[in-house]
């Protein structure tokens, strides 16, 4: 039985069509960056020597990785086989180093950086968002199979050819088979500041925002993804389907890079090669773990890449939001506001309470500004990646932090617009739980009220 | 025998796409052989439709076609029908269905309806109207019935909203609802909120918009609805056509046999259940409000061979409808109420 509704499009026409669209998206908000410093307690030095481990922890970031750590500029090692980009920050890097998706695209200088022979696929632009791809379902007979999920990270490039590669050859996933099929989704590298303040949010304290939450009148309900052997609340990633930052950082590391590590201790092959033969033998080049402890080092010395890096997010500040820009004040005010007013804030909670921390101070019993309840909610048939992960189901979503929004470049789960209008719009779908909060922020707040919304969107 | 939302569609899709492949522009071709494995396709290939979830997650499933659910309610003609709820509502006239909600949630949340203005909507400012459903078994508030809940909903509303008329028994198409009106005096938005009771279930009218006349008018339309005898604010626990709604009927002292289902999966999400009992204590109906596909085909398989206590009712063996969580409540504790649904 199906529910006969009105087609999409139809819909958003007959919806939208009298709406006054002089509101518009104020574009990200310039001026200085207001994230990428370390937490006040950190840069303060509390506890002593922690700003010596955060500053590491950034050089690290940064360090671009080649297969042999013997390339002049690149003197980390471990990169791919197969990878997506070659330092943390190529990707992370807007408006600071910690964030997200820059102006101009790194993975295409990623893809023959060295010597490498790669094609770029066509979802891959220079001015376009850095992406991941994951193939949905698994091609059988060179169709997409329904009924073989697969949904793993279907890594952008090889190693072949590069200086360091020795005699690996490995293809490239079939990009273009999976775009002309529609076999292929895409994700967005999420911003990593104030992630340690997320990271110290008790369980307890997000169930008591979720009871809290249910008491709405906009049909939104949500559940938490959770860790499949201790049951805990996972909370990193599109999916919040990672447990903490050292899991996050450590399979970022290896999926994006192709840096096997202690957490994630082998190279890895794609999905379907991992099911079969595996990588060949002459492109496993390094001794694994690639990425260790440095038994030879000392106090932050010691720290292999993978534990810096979740140590560099995890003692990284919050964004700082203006009060002022843009639209004035009194504008942010109003739209803060009713943000709240028509629902938006359901979800994206403004505010959660940490814990104490045993890191540093500014960790502890602080206010997370957030703008999430970090659940994950039914964004519908038009947000839907068909990508399971965890208990997290084809058109689930972690609720997308809004901290740092104003200065971001690239929205939704896939880049797939710089206009936060068309973010909010694209809630609206069948299967969606903001339908309603969606619908009164269209259908009945005036223009200038949606003005007053996005300025304080592109306030945070 | 499971029924799973959407699936025709998928095998329409489904079957579209194995029948209409075609060709694709070519990419560069490999050096070499494509290697094993599902990273790796010849072209030409079929599409995948598009705006289809075809990956899901926890999702409602029942045991058979033929007992109603109450996410199965439709509007056709202007008319949103539910048969689980013997409800009727015609739509306001210029008023149409949006989009199809989500699927009903873990703690037993339903969006039946949202409505928005039509195209031939005349009036200056617009509104939205939801209409939605929990069930009072997996209830997250201390309410054991329609006016309770919007009791509660009243006294946990948020700082941002003022109260416009507190929780207040109102007689709609000739029965009781609760009503309770609040404003966001920030967005000039009015929130309008009737809700009654129906097999244990609180059904929530919310019309949401500025213009107050029309909001009015809109109430007053509901007075073309038809609803079960038993709706009402405080009452509502089945009965008539309908089994009775017992909270909690699923205890030990009722049940003669019972088998638990033994998983294959680990998972830790709350599974909701209602089950309909007939007249001699079988299990008749099952439906599984929100479970991943694994679990709901357990939990019904062993479902459907427990063995209850006939439920008595007037000195008569009766129907009777009950709720069962399994797995994690996601450490939402519901509080008793000071009206039991038993």
């Amino acid at each position: 039985m199906t529910r006969r509704v009105v087609p999409l499009a139809l819909l958003l026409c007959l919806t939208f069509s009298l709406q006054d669209f002089a509101q518009t998206d104020p574009g990200v908000r310039g001026g200085a960056p207001g994230a990428g410093q370390p937490l006040a307690s950190v840069a303060a030095n509390n506890p002593a020597n922690i700003l010596n481990f955060f500053n590491a922890g950034k050089d690290d970031f940064q360090e671009i990785d080649s297969v042999s750590g013997t390339v002049a500029g690149e003197e980390g090692s471990g990169l791919g086989p197969r990878y997506n980009s070659r330092s943390c920050v190529a990707c992370h890097a807007q408006p600071a180093v910690g964030g997200t998706a820059p102006a101009v695209n790194p993975e295409i200088a990623d893809a023959t950086a060295d010597g490498a022979r790669n094609t770029i696929p066509s979802f891959i632009t220079v001015n376009g968002p850095v992406r991941e791809a994951r193939f949905p379902f698994f091609f059988t007979n060179g169709v997409p199979d329904v009924n073989r999920p697969n949904g793993g990270v279907e890594d952008l490039y090889t190693i072949t050819g590069r200086i360091d590669a020795g005699s690996c050859t490995i293809s490239q996933p079939s990009f273009a088979t999976a775009v002309a099929t529609n076999n292929v989704i895409f994700r967005i590298p999420t911003p990593t500041f104030g992630s340690g303040l997320i990271e110290n949010i008790e369980e307890s304290t997000l169930l008591a925002n979720a009871a809290a939450n249910l008491n709405n009148n906009f049909g939104v309900t949500g559940t938490f993804n959770r860790e499949g052997n201790t049951g805990t609340i996972t909370r990193f990633g599109w999916k919040a389907q990672n447990k903490s930052l050292e899991i996050f950082a450590g399979e970022a590391y290896l999926v994006e890079m192709g840096v096997a590590n202690e957490l994630f201790t082998q190279e890895r092959p794609l999905p379907g090669e991992g099911m079969n033969q595996g990588l060949p033998a002459a492109c496993k080049i390094n001794p694994t773990p690639e990425d260790i402890t440095h038994f030879d080092g000392v106090s932050e010395g010691v720290m292999s890449d993978t534990v810096a890096f979740a140590m560099f997010m995890r003692l990284l500040a919050p964004p700082t939001p203006s009060t002022t820009t843009p639209g004035g004040a009194t504008s942010i005010a109003n739209g803060r506001n009713l943000f709240s007013a028509v629902g938006c804030a359901t979800c994206h909670t403004p505010t959660i309470r940490t814990t104490a921390s045993k890191f540093t101070p500014s960790l502890s019993n602080a206010n997370a500004n957030l703008f999430s309840d970090l659940e994950i909610h039914h964004m519908g048939t038009e947000l839907a990646d068909n990508v399971s992960q965890g208990g997290a189901g084809g058109d689930e979503f972690r609720t997308a932090p809004l901290w740092g929004a104003g200065q971001r470049i690239f929205f939704l789960h896939d880049g797939r617009t710089r206009n936060l209008r068309n973010a909010i719009l694209a809630h609206n779908s069948p299967g969606s739980e903001a339908n309603t909060s969606s619908f009164i922020f269209f259908n009945n707040l005036s223009a200038a009220q949606q003005q007053d919304v996005l300025n304080f969107l592109r306030s945070l | 025998m499971f029924r799973r939302e959407f699936l025709q569609p998928v095998f329409l899709c489904l079957s579209l796409f194995l029948i209409g492949s075609r060709n694709v522009a070519a990419q560069t071709p490999p050096e070499q052989a494509l290697p094993n494995g599902g990273d790796f396709a010849p072209m030409p290939a079929g599409k995948l439709p598009t705006g289809v979830i075809l990956v899901k997650g926890a999702e409602p499933s029942a045991s058979d076609r033929a007992t109603p659910l109450p996410e199965e309610g439709r509007v056709a003609r202007n008319v949103y029908q539910n048969r689980y709820l013997g409800l009727t509502y015609p739509l306001p006239p210029d008023w149409m269905e949006a989009v199809q909600g989500p699927p009903p949630s873990d703690r037993g949340g339903y969006v039946l309806a949202q409505l928005i203005p039509a195209a031939t909507f005349k009036r200056p400012t617009k509104g939205t109207v939801l209409i939605s459903a929990q069930d009072m078994f997996f209830v997250h508030a201390p309410a054991g019935n329609a006016l309770e809940m919007i009791k509660f909903s009243k006294e946990h509303l948020q700082p941002y909203y003022e109260v416009e008329r507190s929780p207040t028994e109102v007689t709609i198409a000739g029965h009781s609802f609760a009503r309770f009106d609040y404003v966001s005096h920030v967005a000039q938005l009015h929130w309008y909120v009737l809700a009654t009771q129906i097999r244990c279930h609180t059904i929530q009218f919310v019309f949401t918009g500025q213009d107050v006349e029309m909001l009015e008018s809109l109430i007053g339309d509901m007075n073309r609805m038809t609803l079960p005898a038993e709706a009402g604010a405080t009452s509502g626990r089945g009965g008539g056509d309908s089994p009775v709604c017992v909270q909690n009927y699923a205890l030990a002292k009722n049940i003669e046999y019972r088998t638990d289902p033994i998983f294959d999966v680990r998972r830790f999400n709350p599974v909701p259940v209602r089950i309909v009992i007939d007249k001699k204590g079988a299990v008749r109906h099952v439906h599984v409000i929100s479970a991943f596909s694994d679990q709901a085909t357990k939990i019904t398989e062993a479902l459907l061979q427990w063995k209850f206590k006939p439920y008595v009712q007037d000195g008569k063996a009766v129907e009777v409808e009950t709720g069962i969580m399994f797995g994690s409540r996601d450490g939402i504790t519901a509080i008793p109420s000071s009206t039991s649904l038993d």
